[in-house]
């Protein structure tokens, strides 16, 4: 498990609020801290209008990256005339370099399950799906162990809370490609097909997994859900900024420490990325990559910005996987991207051309920067390039994949001329041969 | 004229036996295929044709989208895949039957190296049949399957691959464009060290992208207990000490 940063005083425990458990997995402790009072609430108070009614109040928005409304999402598949409904918990954690799902899962895994639990009460759904990395197994041992415990204290199963309702918990494990994180992927790898995304609308929520409405939502989501019916949805407004309430967890990756931390919504960047300590001594702060692998590299100048969904797309990063990693005046940039571009083309699941061509072709810009065998216009193809990907990408992995070096191109501009004119890497890390040396 | 074959009894068949007899003068039309290559137009548009890019590799990744997608499943292959493997490859039992014999692979010209042919080996078929059974034959549970047989073989040997497919009412193409797409499942019993770090770069794992933002953020991330030692960075031109 990765470390648990502190975070400073007045920073509110949202998801985070049950960390320190001496066993995350026991049941009586856990309900002595609340477990399970939202999804009563829920069945003894709300009914299923009810519920979904408080989670709009409160303006709950996904935490998976995109930021979606989740009341939104509810109410169309609980309004979509179907036998059967699902809710799936998106617990992949696609990007190798946050743990921040994980983390969530091991430390709470009680609230994952009554999130879930909760979205299936308010949308009508029988079966729930908490879909977990393979690989990533003590978050599996304790999230296998939780449904088995709360299913024989009768809070799921075949009559869920006394309500009649039956809610069925089950833990589905996958891995073996990045794109699993996808939601339309994870329903087709949980349906045992191949990891491909699938064109959107319909979304999930109409026609989703065996074609049922669907609700897939990320794990922090769900557990943000039992805290707000419990502590009221205008108490969750109160938290965050503006139109994105709440908190939201962030994996760090900084000049001293790494770890995860739970941030409100709206912190400014420079904050979250205090939470991983100083420079070291004679080193500068030069940039930082927000959102994993297809993040964007922003610059000091940007460490304003608050994290949110909106605010972070405006400046040409994503919240993405909550990965925020630190970069000191070591690194090269050019290098950076080249890297985060090759890794997200690596990945890209081949279906269509702008993922399987655009995003290598994208890449190959990269590699020919830093080896400095660039030809002429490079940069202007890598901005049409990048332009058609975004136009035509089929999901979103390609479209966000163009961000590493468009952000890049409009924050790092000078080094990359440096490579390209010049044939030098100021960081000292690229081995551009210089142009005119050899031709 | 016209009048005339509704008068003349007969002469229907006269005026057949006739452009028969025509025919039968006439150079022949039939190409030896495929010993003889036949004489395609460059424009036809019913030509199957693999593109070659700039570098000379082969542009189809062998990702079975073609084959899946063709509604009458005609489209099928055998080739290397993105990640180096070779595999010859048949469409639905009954569409291709004969091509499963070695004969026909050598009589296709195509290059068969030996290792393809241990594929068609007798295996032991009860403990796919037993795998099959606990998932109810059914292709949802597909995944769990394949893992499983995996787990049985230490890989994915294509014969039971292939009983899959029979058993189930799964078209081949379909089981194998799902085992080939997850990166945990695989055709060849595990390689040796070398070709498992040699595939495990190519396909950039997630201790492979690790290890190389380790490496390119170079040593931004002191402190991180989960970034892969930074054994791969490269000595630098008068960077840091
Ligand atoms: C390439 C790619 C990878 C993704 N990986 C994840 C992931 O690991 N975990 C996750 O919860 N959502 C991931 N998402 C977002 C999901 O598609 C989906 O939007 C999300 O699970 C919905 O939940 P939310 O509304 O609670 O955010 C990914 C999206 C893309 C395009
Ligand atoms: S297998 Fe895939 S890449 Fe190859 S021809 Fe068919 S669709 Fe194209
Ligand atoms: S990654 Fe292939 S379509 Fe998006």
């Amino acid at each position: 498990m990765s470390a648990i940063l502190a975070s400073p005083k007045g920073w509110p425990a949202i998801l985070l609020a049950r960390a320190g458990a001496a066993d995350p997995t026991d049941l009586d402790a856990a309900i002595k801290t609340g477990a399970f009072e939202g999804l009563r609430r829920a069945v003894r108070e709300l009914g299923p209008d009810g519920t979904i009614h408080e989670i709009e109040a409160s303006g709950l928005r996904g935490r998976g990256g995109a930021g979606h409304l989740t009341a939104e999402k509810w109410r169309t598949a609980a309004g979509t005339p179907a036998t059967r409904r699902y809710v799936v918990a998106n617990g992949y954690g696609a990007d190798p370099s946050a743990s921040t799902d994980r983390t969530l899962i091991e430390t709470d895994p009680y609230a994952v399950i009554e999130g879930a639990a909760i979205a299936a009460f308010g949308i009508g759904a029988e079966d729930v799906f908490i879909s977990v990395r393979a690989t990533a197994t003590e978050a599996v041992r304790r999230l296998e162990a939780a449904v088995d415990a709360a299913t024989a204290r009768n809070f799921i199963g075949d009559d869920a809370l006394g309500s009649g309702r039956r809610i069925e918990v089950t833990v589905r494990t996958v891995q073996g490609a990045y794109m699993l994180g996808e939601e339309t992927v994870l329903l087709k790898a949980l349906d045992g097909k191949r990891g491909q995304p699938e064109q959107r609308p319909p979304h999930p929520a109409t026609r989703g997994f065996r074609n049922g409405p669907t609700v897939v939502q990320n794990v922090q989501t769900l557990a943000s859900v039992p805290w707000i019916l419990v502590h009221r949805a205008k108490a969750f407004k109160a938290i965050g900024l503006g139109d994105a309430p709440g908190t939201i967890l962030v994996d760090v990756r900084g000049h001293e420490r790494s770890g995860v931390a739970e941030a409100p919504l709206g912190t400014p960047l420079e904050r979250v990325v205090e939470l991983g300590g100083k420079p070291a001594r004679g080193r500068t702060l030069k940039a930082v990559v927000v959102g994993g692998p297809t993040g964007g590299i922003l610059p000091p100048s940007e460490l304003s910005t608050p994290y949110t969904f909106a605010d972070l797309r405006a400046v040409g990063a994503h919240v993405g996987s909550g990965s925020v990693i630190v970069v000191d005046d070591r690194a090269c940039v050019v290098d950076l991207a080249r890297l985060l571009t090759r890794f997200s083309a690596d990945e890209a699941c081949g279906k269509t051309i702008p993922c399987r061509i655009g995003l290598r072709r994208i890449a190959e810009i990269g590699e020919r920067l830093s080896t400095g065998t660039s030809r002429g216009g490079d940069l202007d193809l890598l901005a049409d390039l990048s332009a058609d990907v975004v136009g035509s990408g089929l999901c979103d992995h390609e479209r966000l994949a163009t961000l590493p070096m468009m952000s890049g191109l409009r924050y790092f501009r000078d080094e990359l001329d440096a490579h390209l004119l010049r044939g030098e890497c100021p960081a000292g890390v690229c081995n551009p041969t210089r142009l005119g040396a050899t031709a | 004229m016209s009048l005339l074959p509704s008068v003349v009894p007969g002469l229907g068949i006269v005026k057949g036996m006739a452009l028969t007899l025509r025919r039968f003068f006439q150079p022949k039309a039939t190409v030896m295929y495929p010993e003889q290559p036949a004489d395609v137009a460059t424009k036809f548009r019913g030509r199957l044709q693999l593109l070659y890019d700039e570098n000379g590799a082969l542009k189809c990744e062998t990702c079975f989208q073609c084959a899946q997608a063709c509604p009458i499943e005609c489209i099928d292959m055998g080739g290397m895949d993105t990640k180096g493997r070779f595999h010859v490859h048949w469409g639905p039992p009954e569409t291709y039957g004969e091509r499963r014999e070695e004969s026909a692979l050598r009589r296709s010209g195509r290059a068969v190296p030996d290792p393809a042919y241990e594929h068609f080996a007798p295996f032991d078929t009860a403990t796919v049949d037993a795998i099959m059974e606990a998932h109810d034959h059914d292709p949802k549970y597909l995944l769990p399957m394949l893992e499983a047989t995996q787990a049985a073989f230490g890989f994915l040997p294509v014969s039971a691959l292939k009983r899959i497919s029979e058993r189930t009412g799964t078209w081949y193409a379909q089981i194998y464009g799902t085992a080939s797409y997850y990166g945990h499942l695989r055709f060849e019993p595990p390689a040796s060290r070398e070709q498992a770090t040699e595939v495990r770069a190519r396909r950039a794992t997630d201790a492979g992208y690790l290890e190389a933002l380790g490496a390119s953020l170079g040593g931004g991330s002191r402190g991180s207990k989960t970034i892969a030692p930074r054994k791969t960075v490269a000595p630098r031109k008068g960077g840091d000490a």
